[in-house]
């Protein structure tokens, strides 16, 4: 079959697995899974080199008067292969986890909008015709906010969809004002490769903020924290793993059809750098598994922007080669977030499924009675560290030669490159603290809470996703460079002048090396096991310093886990502590309550939203219900249309 | 099968060599102190009791507890297979080795942290909590010193990297990567190796609960960890790359044995500082690493 | 002989920071007498032939910021009883990073400064600029007197290395300026510990604000 036989396809799937899918579950979840093959039958062979470069249809067919114009290209294609990937895992996953059986009210609509969902970002990534794009974009943006507010009893839910809702209108006013300047400025809707036009160059501020909402994009990621950790697990690791992608592919796409202005490198790689370091701080403090999570994914973000930053300013300075790399770092790192961010959301909902608890300091001890899980989720926590051999380091690694590559050379970009790898070294480490924190936390230990005592391993439905996201993690790990066709490909289709076919050397040796370690670890495990059983071993209480009743509450929390790094916040990020402490020689109680805010919602967000609320409050006045006056309005209304009219007329 | 048989023998040296090292710093603290103190094999004969010792664990933990020592043993083992030495270079070099380097010692450390926590003890909790959040700087001002490397030598291959000396900054990365090592391997005034105060520990509280051979596993690779700072940091200051295989070798143990009495010493001379005093150190050894570093971007330019 | 002063100039830099980072008024007390030896022996650098005067100035100089006040201040130290900062104004860490920053802008802002081809690659006015930060960091940042007034020994110290530019040009004004200097230094440095110690038996000037009317 051919690319557009597949597309068509896999659209038709979907429609009709919205159009079916609340009545038949199981036909839901088949269209869905073949849908997400046809597009991965699709984008594949594009991004292996089997199939052509480019598909492109043109139609006569007109949508809200402009003729159909489709295209995927490798750079589309590497992300479309993301949102079937993940998208199918949810599914499935979803089909446990949020089953019929269990919420017969709000599964069938979130069947329902996950494939418009689905089906939206497919068409955001193949529209290639601004009104389309818009069309397509409103369509994903109301699909996710239902998809977010499915378990609408929940007030936190219902308010992180408005604030999401809220957010991502802001910036569909500024896609619409860049789509629109750009038809004012061509003449037309359409959109493809317009590099010539050097007035089109400013324009990239509106793409950088208008898709910057969408991808998590410090400091506009204010929406994102709350809608990622309220919605649905299923749904948070679509939003996670491929609705932020939409605003990188966005960026990515049109500074790569389009001109852009000479500080534009400087700009992304700021606010990556900024995103990476606070994001991750603000995830090491948190105590909300799932806030963890997505305070996690505006890092990330920040990583990719760092890489994509680096590329810019590559492109600036003379297409120098370190750009080239740090460009398929982003790239790369853009799978592997999708991937093991996917894979951590899963694990953190298959512990809400078991406990009902996202609080980590209620959490504990899970590892017996969900092993598969346990170890599933240790996985991803070393992938999102970025450490070898998994997929993470590979990204990251690709990241920081470019970087150092640049300071290497020693050029007037060596400046701003270089903090940029000292701010990546830190939110290295500080990712690390943040995952053997919420890892040993959820996970090792005693259990902190009944709840957790009586956890219970998830089904087949729940565990096969992970362990598909969980092998994607390894291969990418141990064999980069099968995936080097693909990003090298993605890149010739964001610059035309850096396309180089082969793999560069040292990747291939890093595969080598951390497929090598990987089996030596593997082995060492194994003999330090069986030693263990060969020397004897006795199984005793954990030592708790001689004293005689120890509970599993003084165990360290994930709290007093971060407690060195929350006391170097400075005063001024607004958080909040709270101390009462025991007092006298009988005391009743004590109160340690420490809550970290989103500095920038809560400083700069919530007092302008404020002030909008004034002036709209102030205005409702004019609104009281009273017909005589409203009769007022009509005539002082006429009047100044006709003062108009007149002085129209004079000149 | 030449490139195997010298790969083995370079494993082999550093495997055994390491735990020489603790040997020697402990026999400089008892010099200064006028003790006999323990032999320098001292490390060897409680691994070799260690490793036929059995095993206690406790009833909370999971098969991490073993994993986690066994993982962080290999990779810094692997790191110690990147790091050059002097003039015989490393078993791989490839562009970038050097923060694989970095990462892998990241892993140990992840590990390390992952197995403390396995108990459910709160020393283990502290103690990694205390690891990890310290290692935010200290990796930061690694990640420097590297930077400082690579701008120097306008390259990002270890052997090529730390064959030049640094020339004018030298002094500064050093001073700098020697904080480095001490916060790293957990020695005076960061932490205490000797202490027996389980509050007031940072290493020794996260495996207080292992024993037998994953105890060793982790001794052993601790040790590891501090051979492969001393050769870096020996090599940092001296052009070791570039003088004869006799030579080379020659100099570079004896930069090793001289950071290694640098680190007795200040263990003797020094007390441990306040937990809150730490942040403080390891900024200043960034701040040396940056002064290094733009002195390394000014010195080109 | 450029190489020997940039050197000292980067040692008087460094001892800036460990003003900046020890909490320990001893350690504060003792940078800043080994900066202000350094920074004294520094007209004998300058001049390209010995003479008397310069000499005695650098004497002088040596005597007084290396000696005279650091022994005054360590008798106040004793007699208040206070060894240590404890809760400054702005934190350890924080102070440290702001005097780094301060010193490779002064480092990078030094270039953009249209000075003489002589002092062009000399360090005499990034380390004057960096010690006048530094200087103001502590007064700024610090609670305890002792410390102030070291930081206000730094700033001088940062005034003295920028009038060393003119002591080619008007060597007796800079050297009596100098002495002048001094003078005045270790006058109002007594007179303070002096009075302070008289009147509070301490020396936190927080409690110096009951004096505000």
């Amino acid at each position: 079959m051919t690319t557009g036989e597949l597309l068509l396809g896999a659209a038709l799937c979907l429609v009709l697995g919205a159009a079916l899918g609340p009545w038949f579950p199981r036909l839901w979840l088949a269209l869905l899974l073949a849908a997400a093959t046809g597009a991965l039958g699709a984008a594949l062979p594009m991004l292996a080199g089997a199939g052509p470069p480019e598909w492109e249809w043109r139609s006569a067919f007109a949508v809200g008067g402009e003729p159909v114009h489709l295209r995927l290209d490798s750079l589309s294609a590497l992300f479309l292969v993301i949102v079937s990937f993940v998208g199918g895992a949810s599914a499935v996953y979803s089909s446990e986890y949020w089953s019929d059986d269990t919420r017969p009210v709000s599964a069938p609509a979130g069947r329902l909008w996950m494939s418009s969902m689905l089906v939206a970002m497919g068409l955001v990534l193949v529209a290639s015709n601004g009104l389309h794009f818009l069309i397509a974009w409103e369509l994903f943006t109301v699909s996710a906010y239902f998809l977010i507010t499915l378990e609408r009893e929940s007030r936190a839910a219902r308010s992180a969809g408005w604030l999401y809702l809220a957010a991502s209108h802001g910036g569909a006013v500024l896609l619409l004002g860049f789509f629109a300047a750009i038809a004012a400025r061509t003449g037309s809707w359409d959109l493809g490769p317009m590099r010539d036009h050097r007035d089109l160059a400013p324009l990239f501020w509106l793409a950088l903020f208008g898709f910057g909402v969408k991808g998590g994009v410090f400091p506009v990621h204010v929406w994102l924290p709350s809608a990622h950790a309220n919605a649905p697990s299923h749904v948070s690791a679509l939003m996670s793993g491929v609705a932020i992608n939409m605003g990188i592919y966005g960026m990515m796409r049109f500074s790569g059809w389009l001109p852009v202005p000479a500080a534009a490198g400087w700009a992304v790689l700021g606010l990556g750098a900024a995103g990476a370091l606070l994001g991750i701080a603000l995830a090491f403090l948190q105590s909300d598994l799932k806030r963890l999570l997505a305070y996690c994914t505006v890092e990330n973000v920040g990583i990719i922007l760092i890489g994509f930053g680096g590329a810019l300013v590559g492109v600036s300075h003379g297409d120098a080669p370190w750009g080239r790399l740090a460009l398929a770092g982003a790239l790369l790192h853009v799978w592997n977030h999708s991937l093991f961010k996917s894979l951590l959301f899963f694990g953190a909902g298959s512990v809400l499924h078991a406990t009902g608890k996202r609080e980590m300091s209620q959490l504990g001890g899970l590892w017996r009675s969900m092993p598969w899980t346990a170890g599933l989720f240790a996985l991803g926590a070393v992938a999102v560290s970025g450490l070898p051999p998994l997929n993470g380091f590979v990204s990251e690694w690709l990241v920081y030669l470019g970087l150092f590559d640049a300071a290497a050379s020693r050029g007037s970009a060596a400046w701003m490159l270089m903090p940029a790898a000292i701010v990546m070294g830190m939110s290295g480490a500080l990712a690390l603290a943040t995952f053997v924190k919420a890892g040993a936390t959820v996970f090792l230990g005693a259990g902190r809470s009944k709840a957790a005592d009586d956890g219970r391993e998830c089904g087949m439905r729940m565990l096969g996703p992970m362990f598909a996201l969980g092998s994607a993690c390894l291969a990418v790990g141990l064999a980069p460079v099968l995936f080097w066709p693909a990003i090298s490909r993605s890149i010739e289709a964001w610059r035309p002048e850096w396309a180089v076919s082969e793999a560069p050397a040292p990747i291939i040796t890093l595969g080598w090396v951390q497929a090598a370690l990987a089996a030596v670890a593997c082995v060492a495990v194994a003999w330090l096991w069986r030693k263990r059983a060969r020397n004897g071993l006795r199984r005793a209480p954990t030592w708790g310093c001689a004293y005689s009743a120890p509970t599993a509450r003084m165990q360290y929390t994930g709290g007093s886990f971060s407690g060195i790094v929350a006391s170097w916040v400075p005063r001024i990020s607004g958080f909040s502590r709270i101390l009462r402490r025991p007092r006298g020689p009988f005391p009743s109680g004590a109160t340690w309550i420490e809550e970290f805010p989103d500095t920038v919602l809560s400083y700069a967000i919530e007092p302008m939203a404020a002030i909008v609320l004034r002036v709209s409050a102030a205005t409702r006045r004019l609104q009281h219900g009273r017909l005589q006056f409203y009769v007022v309005y009509l005539l002082s209304g006429l009047a100044v249309v006709a003062i108009l009219v007149w002085i129209g007329v004079k000149q | 099968m030449i490139i195997a048989l010298e790969s083995a023998v370079r494993l082999a040296v550093w495997l055994l060599l390491a735990p020489l090292l603790p040997g020697v710093i402990n026999k400089v603290k008892a010099w200064v102190a006028g003790r006999r103190g323990p032999p320098v094999l001292q490390l060897y004969f409680d691994l070799a009791r260690l490793w036929r010792k059995s095993v206690v664990m406790s009833t909370l933990a999971s098969p991490g507890f073993v994993a986690g020592p066994a993982i962080a043993w290999v990779a810094l083992a692997g790191a110690a297979m990147l790091m050059p030495l002097g003039p015989a270079g490393g078993a791989i070099s490839f562009k970038g080795d050097v923060l694989l380097l970095v990462y892998l010692l990241a892993l140990a450390r992840f590990c390390t942290a992952w197995a403390a926590l396995e108990t459910g003890s709160a020393f283990g909790g502290m103690g990694a909590a205390r690891e990890v959040s310290f290692a935010v700087l200290s990796e930061v001002a690694l990640i420097t010193a590297v930077l400082a490397l690579s701008v120097q030598t306008g390259n990002i291959t270890l052997s090529e990297m730390l064959s030049l000396s640094v020339g004018s900054g030298a002094m500064l990365l050093a001073a700098g990567l020697f904080g480095v090592l001490l916060a790293e391997n957990c020695r005076v005034p960061f932490d205490d190796p000797n202490t027996h105060l389980e509050l007031t520990m940072v290493h020794e509280a996260m495996v207080l609960d292992h024993s037998g051979p994953p105890f060793a596993v982790i001794l052993h690779g601790a040790s590891i960890k501090l051979l492969l700072f001393a050769v870096l940091l020996s090599q940092v200051v001296l052009p070791v790359g570039k003088l004869s295989p006799l030579a080379g070798t020659a100099t570079l143990a004896g930069a090793v044995l001289a950071v290694t009495v640098c680190v007795g010493l200040v263990e003797s001379l020094t007390a441990r500082m306040a937990f809150r005093r730490v942040p403080l150190i390891l900024t200043a050894s960034f701040l040396l690493c940056l002064f290094a570093l733009l002195l390394a971007l000014k010195g080109g330019a | 002989m450029g190489s020997t002063m940039n050197l000292l100039i980067g040692l008087a830099m460094g001892l800036n920071l460990l003003a900046l980072g020890s909490g320990r008024l001893s350690a504060i007390i003792r940078a800043t007498a080994v900066q202000g030896v350094v920074l004294g022996v520094m007209p004998l650098l300058l001049e390209y032939t010995f003479d008397w005067m310069v000499a005695l100035v650098a004497l002088v100089t040596v005597a007084v910021k290396g000696f005279v006040i650091p022994s005054l201040l360590r008798r106040a130290m004793r007699a208040a009883k206070i060894q240590r900062e404890e809760e400054p104004l702005i934190g350890f860490v924080p102070s440290l990073l702001l005097g780094a920053g301060g010193t490779i802008a002064a480092i990078a802002g030094a270039r953009m400064l249209p000075l003489l081809p002589e002092h062009a690659g000399t360090l005499l006015v990034p380390g004057s600029m960096a010690s006048i930060l530094t200087g103001l960091i502590l007064l700024i940042g610090r609670v305890k007197a002792i410390s102030q007034v070291c930081g206000y020994l730094i700033l001088e110290n940062g005034i003295y290395l920028f009038g060393l530019l003119l002591i080619h040009s008007t060597p007796l004004l800079v050297e009596s300026g100098i002495l002048l200097d001094l003078t005045v230094g270790v006058f109002v440095i007594g007179i303070i510990v002096d009075r302070i110690q008289r009147a509070f038996d301490s020396l936190d000037t927080r409690k110096l604000t009951v004096l505000r009317e």
